[in-house]
């Protein structure tokens, strides 16, 4: 590993940083352990640079999956009034989860499945139930109305 | 609202974040990783390393917690002496018809020594280290056939005339390098080089010879006669060296052997110019010597048969013995005691030889396979005896009278 970053690495990094720092900063409803997951994820993803054969998956499994898991019980977005932010919050980790992912990020349930580790099917589960409790939340309606 | 609308929505609820600059950070995180992981791997290593230590010690230590760190005083498969006689430990060698089932000592000579089938002329096929020499007879002429260390038979273009009416053949024949054989004959020396089929014949004053013995070097022969024992230069002679000259007069023809010679008394040291110097004194309970001596680095052994030994009572024959006597004053003398049939033989069929009686003159010292096994010949057997442990092993079958065995033996 040289002592300077490699330039493909910076670029790499430059390019989807602000992406995904959005992305988990909705997931995790918590900006500072965004930042702190992020940069773990990109430290974890040098040491491995010239190894690693899929480096957006990589770097996306290590910031997303925490999301998920048991102990990962910190309240979303404390003491914020915006209702969008709000919204997400009602949300248990993992439908808030698969619910950035496919509306914000774009990914199709295939990649979040392969993502998140999860089954097609739970996907599909929890970003319908998420949805609906988005809308609703935001005074939309039930989310069956939606088309 | 509709699936379309939701990512503006997003998009406007993280308006207000700033835009990151990691690359440089995680770079430098990076590099402190690698370098931790590397020192943990080397860590590791040590610890598993400090950790094998001390479970071998622990292993070692066992329940006493003291580490047996001192080798056991036995080799593997040591056998008790049976006691002492003069003061010399000595062990009873297995009786007369067991010697089928002892372990064996592999060397070329096989399970069983007999005259060869397939026969190639030295000339043809030179050998680089003699194993055996045998000798056969065509007419009443001897034919000596040698044994290379790679098992392969060669006879050399040479007869040789009886001595003693017996064959030309001793014990000593084989120089300590395995080149050469020499041969006894009325009034000359006969060697064949096994490495160039060179046939070379040494005139000696008349008279018969009956022994050879070599000098370390290599390069002279001790011929024993009855009357004479002659010291006889074979290999390449220095400037002004005699070639031939007599050595100090022996009481027998076996007992002109170098660098050591034991004898009633003392174990005498051969002083390369015809003169014996007494090594060590010697008191043993001999009737007669048997055969020649055979030295080694540390030690000389000969056979001899013994007065009535209390310690190993015999009933029909007169106890033999191979003295293994060292010849450094740090490491112990050895003898063992060549003993009678058992009182009650195997009677299963074909569960040993029909035993039978040691007579005197079965038995003597044909060499050394290594500085810890004498070689020597008993009826029908050539057997080896390792001096550290007592065990004594079988070498082979003895289907012919008269052997001489080289250096070849050993691997």
């Amino acid at each position: 590993m040289r002592d300077t970053v490699d330039p493909d690495f910076a670029s790499f990094v430059d390019a989807r940083q602000g992406r995904w720092l959005r992305t988990a900063y909705l997931v995790y409803g918590d900006l500072r352990r965004a930042e702190e997951l992020l940069l773990h994820a990109f430290t974890q993803l040098s040491v491995r640079w010239a190894r690693v054969d899929d480096p957006d998956a990589f770097v996306q499994r290590l910031l997303y999956q925490p999301a998920l898991r048991p102990w990962n019980r910190a309240k979303p977005f404390p003491d914020d009034e915006d209702p969008i932010r709000a919204a997400l919050a009602e949300l248990t980790p993992a439908q808030r989860t698969v619910f950035v992912l496919l509306h914000f990020e774009e990914l199709t349930e295939f990649e979040v499945s392969d993502l998140l580790g999860m089954s097609q099917t739970a996907v599909h589960a929890n970003g319908m139930s998420a949805f609906g409790r988005f809308r609703t939340a935001l005074g939309a309606g039930d989310w069956r109305d939606a088309r | 609202m509709r699936r379309e609308d939701v990512r503006p929505l997003l998009l406007q609820a993280t308006d207000l974040l700033s835009e990151p600059d990691l690359a440089d950070a995680a770079w430098a995180a990076g590099l402190v990783v690698n370098r931790r992981r590397r020192r943990l791997t080397a860590l590791s290593v040590i610890a598993v390393i400090a950790l094998a230590v001390v479970a071998s010690i622990l292993i070692g230590t066992g329940t006493r917690g003291r580490a047996d760190i001192t080798p056991p005083p036995t080799p593997p498969g040591y056998i008790e002496s049976s006691g002492k006689i003069s003061g010399i430990d000595f062990w009873v060698a297995p009786p007369p018809g067991s010697e089928r089932f002892l372990d064996r000592l592999e060397t070329p000579l096989g399970d069983r020594l007999d005259l060869p089938h397939k026969v190639r002329p030295l000339a043809k096929h030179t050998l680089h280290n003699i194993a055996a020499v045998l000798l056969v007879k065509h007419g009443d002429r001897y034919a000596p056939l040698l044994l290379g260390a790679d098992g392969s038979w060669v006879q050399a273009d040479v007869g040789l005339a009886p001595v003693d009416n017996g064959p030309p053949l001793s014990p000593g024949a084989i120089s300590p390098d395995g080149h050469v054989a020499a041969f006894p004959q009325p009034g000359a020396l006969v060697t064949v080089d096994a490495t160039t089929a060179q046939i070379a014949r040494f005139p000696l004053p008349g008279g018969d010879y009956l022994s050879v013995s070599w000098v370390a070097d290599g390069r002279w022969a001790l011929v024993g006669g009855r009357d004479a024992t002659y010291q006889v230069l074979v290999g390449e002679g220095g400037y002004g060296e005699d070639p031939v000259f007599r050595v100090a007069a022996t009481r027998d023809p076996n007992e002109a052997t170098s660098p050591f010679r034991i004898q009633t008394g003392a174990v005498m040291r051969y002083m390369f110019n015809g003169q014996w110097m007494e090594d060590n004194p010697l008191t043993l309970p001999v009737r007669s010597w048997q055969g020649q001596t055979f030295s080694s680095i540390t030690g000389a052994a000969r056979v001899f048969v013994s007065e009535t030994l209390p310690q190993v009572p015999t009933r029909v024959s007169q106890p033999q013995v191979v003295a293994a006597i060292s010849t450094l004053s740090t490491m112990p003398s050895r003898l063992l005691v060549l003993g009678e049939p058992q009182d009650s033989p195997p009677t299963q069929e074909g569960a040993g030889d029909r035993p039978f009686v040691r007579e005197v003159g079965c038995c003597a010292v044909l060499g050394w396979y290594d500085d810890n096994n004498v070689l020597f010949r008993v009826r029908g057997w050539v057997l080896a005896w390792n001096l550290d442990s007592g065990r004594v092993r079988r070498v082979t079958e003895l289907g012919v009278d008269q052997v001489a065995l080289g250096p070849g033996l050993r691997p």
